[in-house]
């Protein structure tokens, strides 16, 4: 790897540093110094001119005749000061000073168990041949609810853009992201703040109201939430959508409700939401409408009625107990199930929440595709997985695992513009995506956000096709773990992928007596 | 002449077809709804009557119908109910009016547990007693108890008000007891006249809420300036 630019902290220190005593007497490393690091004035007094330049060879600490120069590697703080990094310290500061926990947007830090350390098998001689991704054809679409629904969703890639409701998002990253879906033919899900008016017909990619002008082909589908806050939902809310989502619980904060804090709570939302404005919504953490699997099927039942049996019923859960919690979803009429992870993010949560409740994205999966298994509707109930995608690769790897599709959340907001510096919860968003200030608003243009949106998911699916064919299918529904292996223990012992190298499963994964604790 | 469903033994969607006809063309009696869930849900317009109980989350999403339930109803009656009247006769289950962004819903018997929670806008008036957590985090709209009430009466209120005619076991957090006005009693009397309610409105209490900020701190909205990146 090249030396990275701004990797080491140069340090000269005075009190040994013969030219500091003697200024014009010695200028060793300035001399020595093929990058310039160091320089010299008129005067004949050496300073550091170029920190970043430094490349970390320490030629000049080899030849100081004194022993005054430094050079430090500029490693992250959370390796040589953990566990009192500057953030933990700061943390105890406000919580010292205010009496309140931290509050904090976006998603989990740090490592967590990832698809990382999973690579993808190829095609050689011994298996299908792979295909020509440049001059062959490869199925990406996937249909949602087709034996259930009169109208089901019918995605051109296995890509969702899943709930992220106005309030947490602004007005404009909303548009954006029907923008988006409309270019690409896949989804976009309101979140639990109601509906944004636009957004019915930006989906459809009409640019107006009375829906004369398109604008944008093929035209893409709106997923209303269903939620335990219920901001803004009506009979028309749920019949506007081209599907309709019972949000069980979200990645950052399973087993708590949605937070919006009183910072984004601006006369439009008010208005949407029903609340004073300024005022946190915090929503419930359950449904108070609903107190078991009876309750939620009947739940299930009358949003279909609503909806003249037209449209499909998609569950969303946290990373809890993805076995059984997928069956129970499935019990209760599920058409599509969206599971997030632990690295899934969220305009607002309480700092530990995020940081440290729930199962990692990739844990999820095996066991969630069990119970589809289990139940017999593996492929025909879809399993879209959340939480910390990033790309093609992460993409088909959870497909491979045995999901339909992946959403990406925090790498859409990430391709609207967004630098993931984990403040969505203070209202003051730099790229206007999380803000509802008016200013800041201004910032992310619509159409603009939306051809990112759709270029991202564009080339993302790319890479899905790509890495689909190259492993000898022609359809992402005939990937299968025999594409992958794992390429550590950990990764292995929690997937049940095959081992590289020791090209098998581990061996707990093969005892078939070894029943999953449904607990 | 009113239009008469017979649900007794039969699923959703084979009823609520018949019923979207029926309702189309007047007045409706429907018999032998008590095992029947989700009934007349989203209904814009329309009158049904319910002969006798009716199941849980009758009249859900209702936005705009009248329903009349000659006996009980279930669980949830009119949950997230928009628009629209929602009468019951006898008493009412578990959680009545949830989630309810407009219209009224009048009960002549006792209601339970967890009735008017999340409210955002409707008229709920019951006319016996109500159980627990009544009216937890409500939003907005009106609540009228004219029998006693039980512990956590009114958790958490954001805005909206709580009238009281009997007792109540314990008020929840950030509420407030606030003298009755002219126009709260013109109000109640509005309310007992119009659903033959034989109340008197002096001996009501009123509840408000304390802060409309109660969670976290009382943050105020952001100031609208932006520093230039």
């Amino acid at each position: 790897m090249p030396p990275m630019n701004g990797t080491f902290c140069v340090t000269v220190m005075k009190d040994r540093c013969i030219n500091t005593k003697m200024p014009g007497k010695c200028a060793t490393c300035v001399e020595v110094c093929p990058y310039d690091v160091f320089g010299i004035d008129g005067a004949g007094s050496v300073y550091v001119q170029n920190y970043n330049a430094c490349v970390g060879c320490r030629i000049c600490a080899e030849f100081c005749p004194d022993d005054a120069i430094r050079i430090n590697p500029a490693e992250s703080e959370f390796l040589v000061r953990s566990p009192w990094t500057f953030p933990q310290v700061e943390e105890i500061h406000y919580k010292a000073q205010t009496g309140e926990y931290m509050l904090r947007g976006f998603g989990t830090m740090g490592h967590a168990p990832s698809f990382d350390n999973i690579t993808v098998v190829p095609s050689q001689i011994a298996s299908a041949a792979p295909l020509d991704k440049y001059r062959e054809e490869c199925n990406l679409e996937v249909v949602i609810g087709e034996d259930t629904c009169e109208n089901p969703i019918r995605l051109r890639y296995p890509l969702i853009f899943p709930a992220m409701s106005f309030g947490a998002l602004s007005k404009e990253a909303r548009m954006s992201l029907a923008i988006g879906a409309a270019q690409t033919g896949i989804l976009s899900n309101t979140g639990e703040g109601g509906l944004l008016k636009d957004e019915t017909w930006l989906i459809k990619g009409y640019e107006n109201e009375e829906r004369t002008l398109k604008r944008w082909e093929p035209g893409g589908y709106l997923v209303v939430q269903w939620s335990t806050g219920r901001w803004g939902v009506s009979a028309d809310f749920v019949r506007a959508g081209d599907g309709v989502e019972i949000k069980i619980g979200q990645g950052a904060k399973p087993g708590m409700g949605g937070h919006l804090l009183g910072a984004k709570v601006n006369e439009e939302i008010a208005a949407v939401r029903g609340i004073p404005v300024g005022s946190d919504a915090l929503s419930p953490c359950r449904y108070y409408d609903v107190q078991d699997l009876e309750d939620m099927k009947r739940t299930v039942a009358f949003l279909r009625d609503v909806t003249d049996y037209k449209v499909p019923i998609f569950f969303k859960l946290g990373p809890s107990r993805p076995y059984a919690d997928v069956k129970a979803c499935v019990e209760a009429g599920a058409d599509a199930i969206s599971i997030d992870g632990l690295v899934g993010g969220t305009g607002c949560s309480p700092a530990v929440v995020t940081q440290g409740v729930g199962i990692p994205t990739v844990a999820l999966i095996p066991p969630a595709v069990q119970a589809l298994k289990d139940m017999g509707v593996h492929r025909r109930v879809k399993l879209f997985v959340l939480g910390g995608m990033r790309s093609g690769l992460d993409a088909y790897k959870a497909m491979a695992m045995g999901a339909d599709g992946v959403g990406f959340g925090a790498a859409a907001e990430i391709a609207m513009g967004c630098r993931a510096c984990m403040s969505c919860h203070t209202g003051r968003c730099p790229y206007g995506i999380t803000s509802q200030d008016p200013e800041l608003r201004a910032r992310l243009d619509p159409v603009e956000g939306g051809r990112r949106l759709a270029n991202f998911i564009k080339a993302t699916a790319e890479e899905v096709k790509m890495l689909t064919m190259l492993s000898g299918h022609n359809d992402i529904s005939d990937l299968s773990e025999e594409d992958l292996r794992a390429m550590d223990l950990n990764t292995a012992a929690i997937t049940g992928l095959k081992l590289v190298g020791y090209e098998r499963r581990l061996p707990w994964w093969e005892d078939e007596r070894n029943e999953l604790n449904v607990g | 002449m009113s239009l008469a469903v017979d649900a007794s033994g039969r699923d959703l969607r084979s009823v609520s077809i018949e019923l979207k006809e029926a309702v189309a063309k007047g007045p409706v009696v429907i018999h032998g709804a008590a095992y029947l869930h989700g009934l007349f849900a989203g209904f814009k317009k329309g009158e049904v009557i319910i002969e006798g109980d009716s199941g849980d989350y009758l009249g859900v999403l209702n936005d705009g119908a009248t329903i009349r339930i000659t006996g009980n109803a279930g669980r949830y009656l009119a949950d997230n109910m928009t628009g629209g009247t929602v009468i019951v006769e006898g008493d009412a289950g578990y959680g009545v009016g949830q989630y309810c962004y407009g219209g009224t819903i009048v009960v002549k018997g006792n209601a339970g547990d967890f009735t008017a929670v999340m409210n955002k806008g409707a008229t709920i008036i019951i006319e016996g007693n109500v159980g627990d957590e009544v009216a937890t985090y409500m939003l907005a709209g009106d609540l009228v108890i004219v029998g006693d009430a039980g512990k956590n009466l009114g958790n958490y209120l954001i805005r909206g008000n709580i009238y009281v005619g009997g007792k109540w076991e314990s008020l929840g957090h950030n509420t407030l007891l606030e003298e009755m006005t002219q126009a709260d009693l013109v109000r109640l009397r509005g309310y007992f006249d119009e659903y033959g309610i034989k109340a008197d409105p002096m001996i009501f209490k009123k509840i408000v809420r304390l802060s409309e900020k109660p969670f976290y701190k009382a943050k105020e909205p952001i100031q609208l300036e932006c520093p230039r990146v």
